[in-house]
């Protein structure tokens, strides 16, 4: 079954970022029937921490870590703190990328952000799609940005529609490609007709051929392209 | 099986009292550290390799070569020597000059080194660490075993004629462990040449440490080498003892929490229980060692960090003491039960130089893989 991971980064309960998450996940799930997971990067702040001083993850961060890289697709929303996602939101993919840099590689996501006004809105692009970019992930076209006011105004379910029928449009589904069972009302998305959408990068775990997870060049081969 | 320890070299203030002791007082200690290693049974010491403060070992065969003049049984060693900013060239002279000075006790650990500004002190590029590694390795392992070789790589100027000097003592170089802690690369090293793969695995959880020595077992297995369970294998581990667990806990606890690697980080409690760290009484060091037979499988070498954090040299003598006494004969006696007769021991000069006559002069075909 399609793997969807939502990671939320919001501080308090309830949270109005989780809220944005669970949103965004429910209507991309409509597309696809995706199993959905939510990581609340709160209850891993902790970990998150030592991570960054002892090298390692505890045994909660290494699930979570582990269930973002093994996701078809990833949701990610965070708090908006001085002008930019939250640290603890910068510091979960920090780790994620020193434990391993391809985890992102070719994984479609969706940004989300959310903030007291719509003021910081371009947040979605100017913090979270370069750092998505970085890590080689395939970022959808539309990010979605709720202010408090958004939660009482038009316009906030279109733009979750539109940005969760674009990621719908790249994860796997039962056919075994991206898009083979989407309905036409969600047209309009990039990926839907494009012929190149189910020729995306494979996801990591296609690429490792040693059972243990390692990649392993044989020797000879690391040799010679130093002779080369 | 091999009981060693293996030392960063690090200067660091004692938390309990603040005081910081002097360069000149932490070589010493490093030496006195050494002797006692032997005086209490003990078979490795192992220095590491660093160019930058506080740490005071880079100049590892100098003071291996004065620890080789006051002992008799010591195995030297390095935990790392850095194979991708120090001169291959030079790496196989003063490894050579030193076995023959110690009569064939020594051995060394290739590392990459963890330290970003060193390579281009060096005047390496560190992103080509692992490249580094690779062709250097390759020149040294051919320097040890040609008389006379002629080479040209990536990163290093050419060589026409080149003997290194003095020969490996009897024509039999010194055993070489490759460390790494997350590099698939460099267990495939290990195992294409046959070398050992040492897995400090300290900080790191055992599900990561089984991972990277499963992988360097099959591949040594892939290039002939032997079965998967014959490959050689080195552990670190890291304790602190007392008769009483309590009391060991309570001592150690503020030098956990100043450690320079992972002070301020995760309790001691957590971090016990996640890495191979053992605070508490010598069974449970035993205990816990014995446990890592379990996800690596029959292995040659264990050494100990003993001496870090600040901890003072009379408490780390005092550990030495346990540990030589009351925890390594246990564990020599444990290992040894149910150790399958094929699992070979660590590879000794004696042992090597005895494999060699045995096959004639045959060397492997190794060299021709290697020769450019």
């Amino acid at each position: 079954m399609t793997k969807l991971v939502v990671v939320s980064a919001g501080l308090s309960v309830p949270s109005s970022t989780r809220l944005l998450g669970d949103r965004l996940a429910a209507a991309t799930a409509a597309h696809t029937g995706a199993e959905v997971r939510v990581i609340e990067v709160r209850d891993l702040a902790v970990e998150v921490a030592h991570n960054l001083t002892s090298g390692f993850p505890g045994p909660a961060l290494a699930a979570a870590l582990d269930a973002v890289t093994e996701a078809d697709g990833l949701i990610v929303v965070t708090p908006v703190f001085s002008a930019s996602y939250s640290g603890l939101f910068k510091s979960f993919f920090d780790v994620l990328g020193a434990r391993d840099q391809d985890a992102l590689a070719g994984k479609p996501v969706l940004i989300a952000a959310t903030g007291g006004t719509a003021r910081h809105s371009l947040v979605l692009d100017h913090a979270l799609r370069p750092l998505f970019a970085y890590l080689r992930a395939v970022v959808v076209p539309t990010g979605v940005y709720a202010a408090s006011e958004d939660w009482g105004a038009e316009g906030l379910p279109e733009r979750v529609e539109r940005a969760a029928g674009e990621l719908a449009a790249l994860l796997p589904t039962a056919a075994g490609r991206p898009d083979a069972a989407l309905p036409p009302e969600a047209a309009g998305r990039p990926g839907a007709e494009r012929p190149g959408a189910a020729e995306r990068p494979a996801p990591p775990a296609a690429r490792r051929a040693e059972p243990d997870g390692f990649t392993v060049v044989p020797f000879e081969e690391q040799l010679a392209a130093l002779r080369g | 099986m091999q009981f060693g320890i293996f030392s960063v070299g690090d200067v660091t203030p004692d938390p309990t009292t603040g005081r910081t002791p002097t360069e000149r007082e932490r070589i010493k200690a490093m030496v006195a550290i050494a002797l006692k290693a032997e005086e209490v049974g003990l078979d490795v010491f192992a220095t590491g390799e660093h160019h930058n403060p506080p740490f005071v070992p880079s100049s590892p065969t100098t003071m291996l070569g004065y620890i080789a003049a006051r002992t008799e049984r010591l195995v030297l060693s390095t935990s790392t020597t850095l194979i991708t900013t120090n001169d291959p060239v030079k790496i196989a002279e003063d490894f050579a000059m030193l076995q023959q000075l110690a009569d064939g006790r020594v051995d060394l650990m290739m590392g990459r080194g963890n330290t970003g500004p060193v390579y281009p002190w060096f005047g390496k590029d560190i992103r080509q660490g692992i490249n580094l590694a690779i062709e250097n390795y390759a020149l040294l392992h051919r320097l040890w075993r040609e008389e006379v070789v002629d080479w040209e790589g990536r990163f290093r100027t050419p060589l026409q004629g080149f003997t290194s000097t003095p020969r490996p003592l009897d024509g039999v170089p010194p055993f070489v462990w490759h460390g790494s802690i997350r590099s698939p690369e460099i267990a495939e090293q290990a195992a294409y040449y046959g070398d050992g793969f040492f897995h400090n695995n300290i900080f790191w959880p055992a599900d990561h440490t089984k991972r990277m020595i499963e992988l360097y077992r099959n591949r040594w297995a892939h290039y002939g080498h032997g079965a998967p369970e014959q490959a050689i294998v080195g552990l670190g581990g890291q304790v602190f003892m007392r008769k009483n667990s309590q009391d060991a806990v309570r001592e150690f606890r503020p030098y956990f929490d100043n450690a320079p690697v992972y002070g301020h980080g995760p309790s001691l409690e957590d971090f016990t229980a996640q890495t191979p760290l053992t605070v508490g009484s010598p069974q449970q060091v035993i205990e816990k060692t014995l446990s890592f037979r379990d996800y690596a499988g029959d292995y040659q070498r264990q050494l100990f960090l003993m001496d870090h954090a600040g901890l003072p040299l009379k408490t780390v003598l005092e550990q030495l003491d346990i540990l030589g006494e009351e925890v390594v004969p246990v564990l020599r006696e444990e290992f040894a039960k149910n150790r399958p007769a094929n699992v070979p021991d660590a590879p000794t000069h004696a042992s090597l130089l005895a494999a060699r006559d045995q096959d004639g002069t045959t060397e492997n075909s190794e060299e021709e893989v290697s020769t450019v």
